[in-house]
């Protein structure tokens, strides 16, 4: 398993991440123009995506487990976003 | 419901494992559990033979209801009805439509299924018990608790009367007020969360305490039926939970999802069906695996293509996921959605095929003898045929279009499930010798199929010829009288056939001969190699494939590796390491003394059925507040209890763990339990999205209040990160053996828990009292769809919090006595659904506040 | 996969098209034929397939003869605890399964071509035409015809697309004619789209197909076919319904607003 320094530096990127998501509302790009919106959309989604992959890799040691486990998660992650995908798009 | 996984004790032992060989039903065999013929025992076990024939019983039980409700209905259509003509009123008959429908497919098919499969899976694969044996008295607790709450629905005003699809907005109360309603919907609850613990406990089990040398690929087809099936329902289930939770929501909290015109309806439809499909396969699926074993015994055949029937299997288990939309094809969805549906639905029929062909082809050259459960298990096969060819109709959506709503949906899905449960009929024929000791009688076997096949195809198929009635209607076209009165005939004599069923098990056990540890020549699954029935631990010895053959390791064979003794946040024992190991077998062999008995997991359930009964009519006041008061300081007081006693499960050494080595049972529940929890919280935030979709997505923002701002999120989101990032270090203060560490870390998780909590709490009363122009009336949770979106969603995650602080709390005093010191496992386990609330958050910020 | 999202443009939609196979017409004809071939085929399928299977059965029940010596190959049972494995007949199995897998989906394919019928006649527009919006509500369907007139009796004109658009004003019902072949989802907060043509004058009932509370059995409405001429005559004479009527299921009820124009 990883050192605490590494948990410590996880921490800090975690931290650091959360507030550029505020900031980016901060700049008022989720008020603009629907390409901004979008953008500032795909950001901050990206950077929740980054936080959860550090936190199960590490602080839940994903890493280390065996993939089978990751995949089990991942089967669920899926399915649920499967029943959000089709749903959302059957009704466009 | 959330925290029971980490509450089980379990001791992972090394090589030197003591199995000792012990002649069936002496005394001292049962380890302090009551002899059978006592009632104590049974509210005790927590052995899954037992369990399993608690869950059997418990399911005819509910067989009986559930038809006692059908029979009501049949004699209402004996002829078409005026209004207040016949046994039932509309509303009554609506009752017992939805009653009907709801009992027959959640409280028995399927946990008769789970009967054989609590009975027979750990002796086909070689395992003393299940990995959780308390969790699974809990879920039968919580199945039996769940079925009594429905039952108490009744004598509430009214049932349930939607419908058993409950679709939405007829599901909320300005459509059904009753408080029977909500009860129905409250025991729902309450069986998803049986059907969720037994989920991880089946999956940990089966993936982890096989025997030695037996690969995954290797399960007898029952027990591939059954691990498949669970693997569906760890996931279908928990889609279900979400949809039951918004509906308690709306019912009782007045949060307006399903009451919202855009999206509302059809957003009940997707989270059902998309439960309700895989649901279908989840019934029918151990039907199979029976069917595949009787045919092999009976037929003294080897099943053709067995690979493939397993792959095929496989294949519809995945594929099941992405045909839910099938059930809409006449909602607003479009055309390229309904094409994508049609597709996958036409895919999912295909495998079906090759497994009916499989089974047909099995026969040939067989040496068939015509007993009871061959007789349930063929005629399973060929009601499953017609189920099936009708069923391809309902795949061409024109056709479609023109069958929904009518009885030609409900002659086809009665002869799939139904056919379902009439193999599961022969496998109690089957494993009845098995589990008795005793042999049924072969005559009356044979009266009861014969009255029953012709019954049921009286019953069904007339339902066929008469399909333009629409369903759920007791008024039709007088046209079709003659056949709604064959029918009801037919249902007659099936209720008919059942009392001769029951008479014949009954009897047997009486008087019936003593079966043979193997009555069934050509059988060959592990569960014939034991005696009938078999003892408390199963095997005379330690069960292993090696060499490709069943054979029971009877000594110790290591014994001197030293075994790490783990035992969970809930046992106080914390014994050194191995002690005793190879020096006095006796005293390990004490040490590893297998439990078998709990009297918590009745207690908990119990508590958990008057915390249900009191919140069904919370809004009601009167009686019911006190109740659910009472009943959630028993929820409270049981799971203590049952964290603390000590309860010693030894976890196989010699085992196939294969593709989870490595992992040990605890981790592995406690990582399956997230994983649908991850539906769970998926099908909140799929559910938000979809609605938002609905709405319009930037049109968002005019349903939210300008107070409704980034920084108590993003707060909120520091304190949560900063308390995982607590959590961490107490792991590593206790990998370091550092008492003070983690009780300093543990406070601070707490400390930050609670201030999550505050400030949300903060947040809350504010946005509940605004007054802006837009919102004079405040922003509370029936406000419009965005507050109820709003607080329900990150409602759950605080509910998630609340367990986890709770859990911090009590493993606080433990870690001051030095319970995690050198032993990080619980801390870890705590971690693991910690960091995962964590993580949650990190997806509820964004969304909920700055998108 | 053949799940591609298709549209009538796609290779799929043309194939399923092609010729004059697919079958076309009013809902009626439609269902018809192909639920007469479904039926035929199916139940051929089904004859087979479990004479079949009773035919091997009794042939190879076991009548209580074991082979004593010459117990080769055909005496390879099943024995307890051994590790599962499948009998050979392979090739049997896929043979088998090849033919239903072509027979489903080639049914299921030219089926296909008429859903796209089916559905693209909804999103056409022509003037002989005519569009009626349909309400349901606890317990009945309330018919909104283009100039505002409302009734709870639906008269339509004979051999004429009739365009219905669904809803509801309370619960989810759903709304079919099964005379006509014509059936659609009734959802509060969505409208869904379907049409029919009526071949012959005369009366039929609507039904409620969804259950939705305690008269669902009950909850029919009227359909009257009249001849073109006649309908003309009829629905010049209709008047929009009055303001005060719009809201709650009770508006409507009852065909005050129409006098003249009864048929027969």
């Amino acid at each position: 398993m990883a050192s605490t320094k590494l948990y410590t530096a996880i921490y800090v990127v975690l931290f650091v991440f959360a507030t550029v998501q505020a900031l980016v509302e901060e700049a008022g790009w989720l008020g603009g123009s629907d390409t901004l919106y979008w953008a500032a959309f795909a950001v901050i989604i990206v950077l929740s995506l980054i936080k959860a992959v550090i936190v199960a890799g590490y602080y839940q040691h994903l890493k280390w487990e065996p993939r089978s486990v990751s995949y089990v998660i991942g089967t669920g992650l899926i399915a649920a976003l499967a029943l959000t995908i089709a749903a959302a798009y059957s009704i466009t | 419901m959330t925290d029971d996984t980490p509450d089980d004790g379990s001791i992972e032992t090394d090589g030197g494992h003591a199995t000792e060989e012990l002649p069936a039903g002496e005394d001292h065999d049962d380890h302090g559990l009551p002899p059978m013929s006592s009632v104590k025992r049974w509210f005790l076990t927590t052995n899954h033979k037992d369990i399993g024939i608690l869950y059997i019983g418990t399911a005819l039980f509910f067989l009986v209801f559930g038809g006692i409700l059908a029979l009501l209905m049949r004699i209402q259509l004996w002829a078409p009805r005026a209004p207040g003509e016949g046994l039932l009123g509309p509303l009554a008959y609506n009752q017992a439509v939805s009653a009907h429908g709801l009992l027959m497919v959640f409280w028995f098919i399927s946990p008769f299924a789970f009967g054989f499969a609590n009975y027979v899976v750990p002796l086909q694969i070689g395992a003393k018990d299940l990995a959780f044996p308390r969790l699974n008295a809990l879920s039968y607790w919580l199945y039996l608790f769940s079925g009594l709450l429905f039952g108490v629905s009744f004598f509430q005003k009214a049932t349930f009367s939607g419908g058993w699809t409950m679709y939405a907005p007829l599901n909320i109360p300005a459509y059904t007020p009753e408080v029977g309603a909500t009860t129905a919907i409250l025991a729902l609850v309450m069986f998803v969360a049986s059907v969720t613990v037994s989920s991880v406990n089946f999956l940990t089990t089966m993936h982890r305490w096989r025997a030695e040398d037996l690969r995954l690929r290797d399960l007898p087809l029952f027990s591939s039926s059954i691990l498949l099936t669970v693997w569906m329902m760890l996931f279908a289930f928990a889609a279900l939970l979400a949809a039951l939770i918004v509906l308690s929501a709306d019912r009782l909290l007045g949060t307006t999802y399903f009451v919202t015109q855009e999206g509302g309806s059809l957003l009940w439809a997707h989270l059902f069906w998309f439960f309700g499909h895989p649901e279908v396969y989840i019934v029918f699926f151990p039907a199979l695996g029976v069917m595949a074993e009787v045919f092999q015994t009976f037929t003294g055949k080897r099943i053709v293509g067995r690979k493939w029937f397993v792959a095929a299997m496989v294949l519809v288990a995945l594929q099941s996921f992405v045909v839910w939309m099938h059930h809409m094809f006449l909602t607003a969805i479009n055309l390229q959605i309904k094409t994508l549906f049609m597709a996958t639905t036409i895919g999912i029929s295909l495998p079906f095929d090759l497994m009916v062909f499989a089974l047909i082809y099995t026969l040939i050259k067989g040496r068939i003898r015509f007993t009871t459960p061959f007789l349930f298990s063929f005629g399973a096969l060929l009601l499953f045929i017609i189920g099936g060819i009708t069923g391809v109709f309902l795949g061409a959506v024109v056709l479609d279009y023109e069958f929904r709503g009518t009885y030609w949906v409900v002659a086809h899905f009665h002869y799939v499930m139904v056919g379902g449960a009439t193999a599961l009929f022969g496998a109690l024929y089957y494993w009845y010798p098995k589990i008795t000791g005793k042999m049924y009688d072969e005559f009356l076997g044979k009266v009861h199929f014969a009255l029953y096949f012709v019954g049921f195809n009286l019953l069904y198929f007339p339902m066929f010829l008469a399909w333009q009635t629409p369903r759920r209607v007791f008024d039709y076209n007088p046209a079709y009288t003659p056949w709604h009165r064959l029918a009801t005939i037919g249902g007659f004599i099936l209720a008919v056939s059942f009392l001769v069923m029951f008479y014949n098990l009954y009897r047997s056990l009486q008087t019936g001969a003593d079966a043979d540890d193997n009555p069934w020549e050509y059988s060959s699954t592990a569960e014939w190699a034991i005696s009938s029935p078999p003892p408390l631990e199963n095997f005379p010895g330690l069960p292993s494939y090696k060499g490709g053959k069943l054979n029971f390791v009877s000594k110790v064979t290591g014994g001197a590796t030293d075994g790490g003794e783990v035992t969970d946040g809930g046992t106080a024992v914390a014994t050194a390491a191995g002690a005793g190991h190879g020096t006095a077998a006796a005293t390990a062999h004490e040490e590893e003394h297998a439990s078998h008995a709990s009297f918590w997991p009745f207690l908990l359930s119990l508590a958990g059925f008057l915390t249900f009964v009191g919140v069904s009519g919370i809004n009601k006041g009167g009686l019911y507040t006190p109740l659910a008061a009472v009943g959630g300081l028993g929820v409270a007081g049981s799971l203590v209890g049952m964290a603390r006693e000590p309860f010693t499960v030894p976890s196989p050494e010699l085992a196939e763990k294969w593709p989870f080595d490595g992992v040990e049972d605890m981790k592995l529940g406690m990582w399956i339990f997230l994983a649908s929890d991850v539906v769970l919280f998926g099908a909140f935030i799929g559910s938000y999205l979809f609605m938002r979709v609905a709405e319009g997505w930037r049109n968002w923002h005019h349903l939210i209040p300008a107070d409704h701002v980034v920084m108590p999120g993003l707060i909120n989101t520091y304190l949560l990160l900063t308390s995982s990032f607590a959590v961490v270090l107490a792991m590593v203060a206790a990998e370091r053996g550092s008492n003070k560490g983690v009780v300093a870390s543990l406070v601070a998780t707490l400390a930050l828990g609670i201030g999550f909590l505050i400030n949300k709490g903060i947040e809350w009363q504010h946005l509940f009292h605004v007054h802006s122009e837009a919102f004079p009336e405040g922003w509370e949770l029936s406000t419009n769809i965005a507050s109820s979106t709003f607080y329900l969603t990150t409602g759950l995650h605080g509910a998630h919090v609340i367990v986890g602080l709770l859990i911090t709390l009590y493993m606080i005093p433990r870690a001051w006595r030095g319970a995690y010191s050198g032993n990080d496992k619980p801390i870890e386990y705590f971690g693991l659904y910690w960091h995962f609330v964590d993580i949650v958050w990190l997806f509820l910020f964004p969304l909920f506040y700055i998108l | 996969m053949t799940g591609e999202p298709a549209v009538p443009e796609t290779a799929l939609g043309l194939v399923a098209q092609a010729g004059g196979l697919v079958p076309r017409g009013t809902r009626v004809e439609v269902f018809n034929r192909i639920y007469w071939v479904f039926l035929i085929l199916g139940t051929l399928v089904g004859i087979v397939v479990i004479s079949y299977m009773l035919w091997k059965a009794y042939k190879y029940r076991d009548t209580g003869e074991r082979p004593a010596e010459d117990e080769d190959e055909d005496d390879d049972r099943p024995t307890l605890g051994e590790l599962p494995t499948g009998s050979g007949g392979g090739k049997k199995l896929f043979l088998s399964f090849a033919l239903s897998t072509i027979i489903v989906v080639s049914l299921i394919l030219w089926t296909y071509g008429t859903l796209l019928y089916v559905e693209g006649k909804t999103t056409q527009d022509s003037a002989d035409q005519i569009e009626v919006t349909v309400e349901g509500y606890q317990f009945g369907w309330r018919f909104i015809y283009p100039n505002g007139h409302r009734s709870t009796t639906l008269r339509v004109p004979e051999d004429k697309t009739v365009k219905l658009k669904v809803t509801s004003t309370d619960v989810f019902h759903n709304f079919g004619i099964p005379e006509l072949k014509v059936k659609s989802d009734a959802i509060p907060g969505q409208e869904t789209e379907t049409w029919f043509v009526a071949e012959e004058t005369g009366n039929y009932t609507a039904k409620c197909y969804e259950l939705c509370g305690s008269g669902h059995s009950y909850m029919q409405a009227d359909v009257i076919v009249m001849e073109q001429s006649e309908y003309q005559d009829w629905y010049s004479q209709t008047t929009p319904a009055p303001e005060e009527n719009d809201s709650g299921p009770e508006s409507g009820e009852g065909e005050s607003t129409e006098t003249g124009g009864e048929s027969e």
